[in-house]
C-alpha cells in the first residue's frame, strides 16, 4: 500500500442498509465516538425505502441491555415503542423424546454458585428428583409463572433476574433510526446504491446512488441484509453454507392476536419440536409471533403449514383471518466478514436458524468489535480485519456447534429429520470432541478458548443436562466441601424462587405499568 | 387488614374517632409519604427523603420515622412525640376512594371512606363525625379538607419528583448506621437531592425550578436531612434505656 494511503485517517463511516443491523451498528459507533464537527468520526446511514424487514429477529440476549444503554435510549421508551416484553430464557418443549412431560428451560441467569465453582457434578450425583435448571436456577419458576424479571421500582436496565427482550423488529429499526438521527448526529438518507466504485488497490472509494449522490467513505459497513451488496455482490466473498449441519431452511411465520387485553405474556421463548423442525412462540405486548422453521428436505411447504396450524389449533389460536408468510433460511456465513475497507454486519455476514436467537446478539458483538478495533488510519485496517475475521469465524462456528447440540442430544425417532440430525457426518468435529470430553467432565470456562463466548459453559450445562445427557466425573475429582456447598446453594435457589414468586409482578402487569408510569433511571 | 366503606351520615352517625395511636396499627411504619405543602412544618422534626412508590415506581417524598420495618420512633405509648404529625398519619382511618360506578376516564369523583377495622373507631369516646342532625362535625370537616389537600398535594409531589428525575436531580443514597449498642443497619431504597447536580444546573432550568416553587421545596428537603442524626439519637435513647433496664 502506498504510504499516503496508509496514513489516510479513518473518519468517515458509511453504513449501507438500515434495519436492526444498520441502526444498531450506527448507534454503537456514533455513541462511542460522539460527533465533533469536522474533527471526529462521522457516521452516515443509507437505506432504501422499500426494504421490508425480515422480521424474524424478535428474540435477543441479555447483552442487548448494555447495547441499548450504550446507544443512549431509555428502557421505558424502548419497551413502549417496540412493543417489547421481557425474555428470561428459552423453554424447549418435546425436544428430548416428544412425550407430554418433555420440557426444559435454558434460563438467562447463571447456575447457582457459577461464579465460584462448577457445581454441576453434584447435581448429577444427586438431582433430588429435580431437573437441572430448576435445581440450579430460580428463574425457571419465575418463567413458568409468566412473571417479570423486575419490579416497577427496579431501575432501568437492571433486574432481579437476568433478562433480555422480545421485540417487534419492524418497530425496533425505526426506533433506533430516530434516536441515531436526533440524538447522535448520524446522517441519514433514503436512496438506493446503483454503483460501487473502487480505488486502484481494491478498496471501495465511493458508492453512487440512484438519485446521483456520490458517497465517499473510509470504512463501509455492509448491513444490506440478504442482498449482501458489498461483501457478496461487490467483493464476491464466498458464502459458507452450513446446511449439512443445520437442516432448517424454511419457515412459516404468523402473528397471533391475544384473546384479551390482559392475557398473560410468556417470559421465555417457547420452542416446540415438530416432525421436521420446531415452532417458535414469542409474546410481545401487542401480539404473539409464531412460526415453524423446518427442513424442506423432510417436509413440504403444505405439510409444514398444516403442522403449524395443528400447533395453533391445539391452543385455540387458529382462525380464518390469519396470514401466513413464508421465509427462506440459508444457514451459513461468509468466509470472511471484513475485507479491505468493508465489514459486513447482520444478515449480509451470515444467518443461522433462529434457535437461541443468535442474530441480534451477533450484530451487537460485531458493532462493539468494530468500535473497539477501529483503526486511526487505513494502515491499521488490515490487522483489524484479521482480528475481526478470526473472532467472528470462531463465533459463528461456536453458534453452529451450540445449535447442533440441541439436535444431537434429541432421542426423537419419529422422523428422519431427527434421526439424520444425529448422523455422525453431520456433526462438526469440534462438537464431537466436546461431547466426548463432557462424558466425564462437566462443561466449564476452560473448555472454550475465547474471553467473550456467545454461549458460555453455563449454556452448555443447561442444554446438556436439560436434555438428559449423562456426565460421569471421576469420584476423586469430587469432594465434600463442594458437595456441601452445592447442597446449600440448591436450597437457597428453592427459597429465593419462592420469595421472588411472591414479590415479582406478572410480565403483563409490569409492562402495562411501564406503559403508564415508566421506569426510573436510578 | 383494611376494610374500607364509604362514609355515610346514616350508618356512621354514632361513630367516634379516638386519637389513640397503636404500635400495631396504621402508624406502625418507618416512613410515611408526605406532600410538599407540609415540608415547612415537617422541617422541624423529620428527615425528608424520596422513596419509590411500590405501585408506580415514581418517586414520592417521604418522612423517615424509623430504621426497621414497622419501627416508628415517633410513636411513644400511644401518642405522637412531635408537635407536627404528617397528614398521612393524621387522616387515618379515613381515605378517599373513587366513587363506585363513576365515569371511566374522566376525573373520578371521590368519596370519603372509613376503615372499619381501624382501632381508632370507637362508640364511647373520641371525636364525633356527625352532629345529631346528620350534619358533618367540625372534626369531619377538618378530615375532609385534609384528604383533599393530600390529593392535590400528591399531584404536586409527582410533578415535583418527575421533573427532578428528568433533570437527574435525584440520586440514591446508602446510609450505614451504627447504633449505641453496636448493632448496624443499612438504609436502602432511599433517595435524595443530587446536590452536585443542582449546583451545576443551567440558569434557565434553575429559574424554572424557582418559578414552580420546586427550588424552595428542594432546599427545605435538603435542610431536613439534619434530622437524620436526631432520629439516630432517638433510637439510641431507646436502646440504652432498654439496656439499662436489663438486670
Amino acid at each position: 500500500m502506498a504510504p499516503q494511503a496508509e496514513s489516510q485517517p479513518v473518519r468517515k463511516i458509511l453504513v449501507v442498509g438500515g434495519g436492526t443491523a444498520g441502526w444498531i451498528t450506527a448507534g454503537v459507533l456514533a455513541s462511542r465516538y460522539p460527533r465533533r464537527g469536522e474533527e471526529g468520526i462521522s457516521v452516515t446511514v443509507i437505506e432504501s425505502r422499500q426494504q421490508p424487514p425480515i422480521g424474524v429477529g424478535e428474540g435477543t440476549w441479555p447483552t442487548i441491555r448494555a447495547t441499548l444503554k450504550q446507544i443512549g435510549v431509555t428502557e421505558t421508551d424502548f419497551l413502549r415503542e417496540c412493543d417489547a416484553s421481557f425474555k428470561q430464557g428459552s423453554h424447549f418443549v418435546k425436544w428430548v423424546d416428544g412425550s407430554d412431560a418433555d420440557a426444559y428451560y435454558h434460563p438467562f441467569t447463571l447456575p447457582v454458585g457459577y461464579e465460584e465453582r462448577n457445581l454441576a457434578p453434584y447435581w448429577l450425583e444427586n438431582p433430588r428428583g429435580q431437573r437441572f435448571a430448576a435445581s440450579m436456577c430460580f428463574q425457571t419458576d419465575v418463567c413458568s409463572h409468566a412473571l417479570a424479571p423486575k419490579q416497577i421500582t427496579t431501575p432501568e436496565f437492571t433486574g432481579l433476574a437476568n433478562y433480555a427482550y422480545h421485540l417487534d423488529a419492524g418497530k425496533f429499526g425505526p426506533f433506533l433510526q430516530k434516536h441515531c438521527i436526533d440524538k447522535l448526529g448520524v446522517t441519514h438518507l433514503y436512496d438506493e446504491i446503483v454503483r460501487v466504485e473502487s480505488k486502484e488497490d481494491g478498496d471501495i472509494s465511493q458508492v453512487v446512488t440512484k438519485s446521483g449522490e456520490v458517497l465517499a467513505a473510509d470504512l463501509f459497513i455492509d448491513c444490506s441484509g440478504f442482498s449482501s451488496l458489498l461483501i457478496g455482490k461487490h467483493f464476491g466473498v464466498p458464502f459458507l453454507s452450513k446446511k449439512d449441519v443445520l437442516f432448517i431452511d424454511k419457515a412459516w411465520a404468523v402473528q397471533i392476536p391475544y384473546p384479551t387485553d390482559d392475557a398473560a405474556i410468556t417470559s421465555a421463548t417457547m420452542a416446540t419440536a415438530q416432525s421436521s423442525g420446531w415452532v417458535w412462540d414469542i409474546g410481545l405486548t401487542t401480539r404473539r409471533g409464531v412460526g415453524y422453521v423446518f427442513s424442506s428436505g423432510y417436509m413440504s411447504d403444505e405439510g409444514a403449514l398444516q403442522e403449524l396450524k395443528n400447533y395453533l389449533s391445539a391452543r385455540g389460536d387458529l382462525s380464518r383471518d390469519l396470514s401466513f408468510r413464508k421465509i427462506d433460511i440459508n444457514s451459513g456465513y461468509r468466509q470472511e466478514f471484513w475485507t479491505r475497507n468493508c465489514v459486513a454486519v447482520g444478515l449480509s455476514a451470515g444467518f443461522l436458524e433462529p434457535l437461541e436467537a443468535s442474530a441480534i446478539v451477533m450484530i451487537e458483538l460485531s458493532a462493539k468489535s468494530i468500535a473497539n478495533l477501529l483503526p486511526s488510519c487505513r494502515g491499521g485496517m488490515q490487522q483489524a480485519a484479521r482480528l475481526f475475521n478470526d473472532t467472528f469465524r470462531y463465533r459463528w462456528e461456536r453458534i453452529v456447534d451450540f445449535l447442533k447440540l440441541h439436535y444431537v442430544l434429541s432421542r426423537r425417532t419419529d422422523s428422519r429429520f431427527w434421526i439424520d440430525n444425529r448422523a455422525r457426518e453431520s456433526i462438526p468435529d469440534s462438537l464431537r470432541d466436546g461431547l466426548e470430553y463432557w462424558r466425564d467432565h462437566c462443561p466449564w470456562h476452560e473448555d472454550f478458548s475465547h474471553r467473550e463466548e456467545v454461549f458460555s459453559a453455563a449454556s452448555y450445562q443447561y442444554i446438556l443436562y436439560g436434555m438428559g445427557f449423562q456426565t460421569y466425573p471421576a469420584p476423586w475429582l469430587l469432594n465434600d466441601r463442594e458437595r456441601n456447598l452445592a447442597r446449600e446453594k440448591m436450597s437457597e435457589v428453592a427459597q429465593y424462587a419462592k420469595a421472588l414468586a411472591a414479590s415479582l409482578p406478572g410480565n403483563r402487569d409490569l409492562l402495562s405499568k411501564v406503559r403508564r408510569y415508566g421506569l426510573q433511571k436510578i | 387488614m383494611v376494610n374500607l366503606v364509604v362514609l355515610s351520615s346514616q350508618t356512621h352517625r354514632n361513630v367516634r374517632i379516638a386519637a389513640t395511636l397503636s404500635s400495631s396499627g396504621d402508624a406502625a411504619v418507618n416512613a410515611v409519604s408526605v406532600i410538599p405543602r407540609e415540608f415547612a412544618r415537617l422541617l422541624a422534626h423529620y428527615p425528608i427523603f424520596f422513596t419509590k412508590s411500590p405501585e408506580t415506581g415514581q418517586f414520592e417524598p417521604a418522612a423517615l420515622l424509623g430504621f426497621e420495618h414497622h419501627e416508628n420512633l415517633f410513636l411513644m405509648d400511644g401518642r405522637w412525640d412531635a408537635a407536627y404529625v404528617p397528614l398521612q398519619i393524621q387522616r387515618q382511618p379515613f381515605s378517599l376512594i373513587p366513587r363506585h360506578g363513576g365515569a371511566e376516564g374522566k376525573e373520578a369523583a371521590l368519596d370519603v371512606a372509613l376503615d372499619l377495622d381501624s382501632p381508632h373507631i370507637q362508640t364511647q369516646q373520641g371525636e364525633r363525625l356527625f352532629l345529631n342532625d346528620g350534619q358533618p362535625s367540625k372534626f369531619l370537616q377538618s378530615i375532609t379538607s385534609m384528604l383533599s389537600a393530600l390529593v392535590s398535594g400528591s399531584t404536586e409531589a409527582y410533578a415535583f419528583t418527575g421533573r427532578l428525575a428528568e433533570l437527574n436531580l435525584i440520586e440514591p443514597v446508602r446510609i450505614d448506621i451504627e447504633f449505641v449498642n453496636g448493632s448496624e443497619t443499612k438504609l436502602q431504597g432511599l433517595y435524595w437531592i443530587a446536590a452536585a447536580g443542582l449546583k451545576a444546573l443551567p440558569a434557565a432550568q434553575l429559574a424554572e425550578l424557582r418559578d414552580r416553587e420546586f427550588l424552595e421545596w428542594m432546599y427545605l428537603q435538603m435542610a431536613s436531612l439534619a434530622h437524620l442524626s436526631a432520629l439516630v439519637a432517638r433510637k439510641n435513647r431507646l436502646l440504652s434505656g432498654a439496656t439499662a433496664a436489663r438486670p
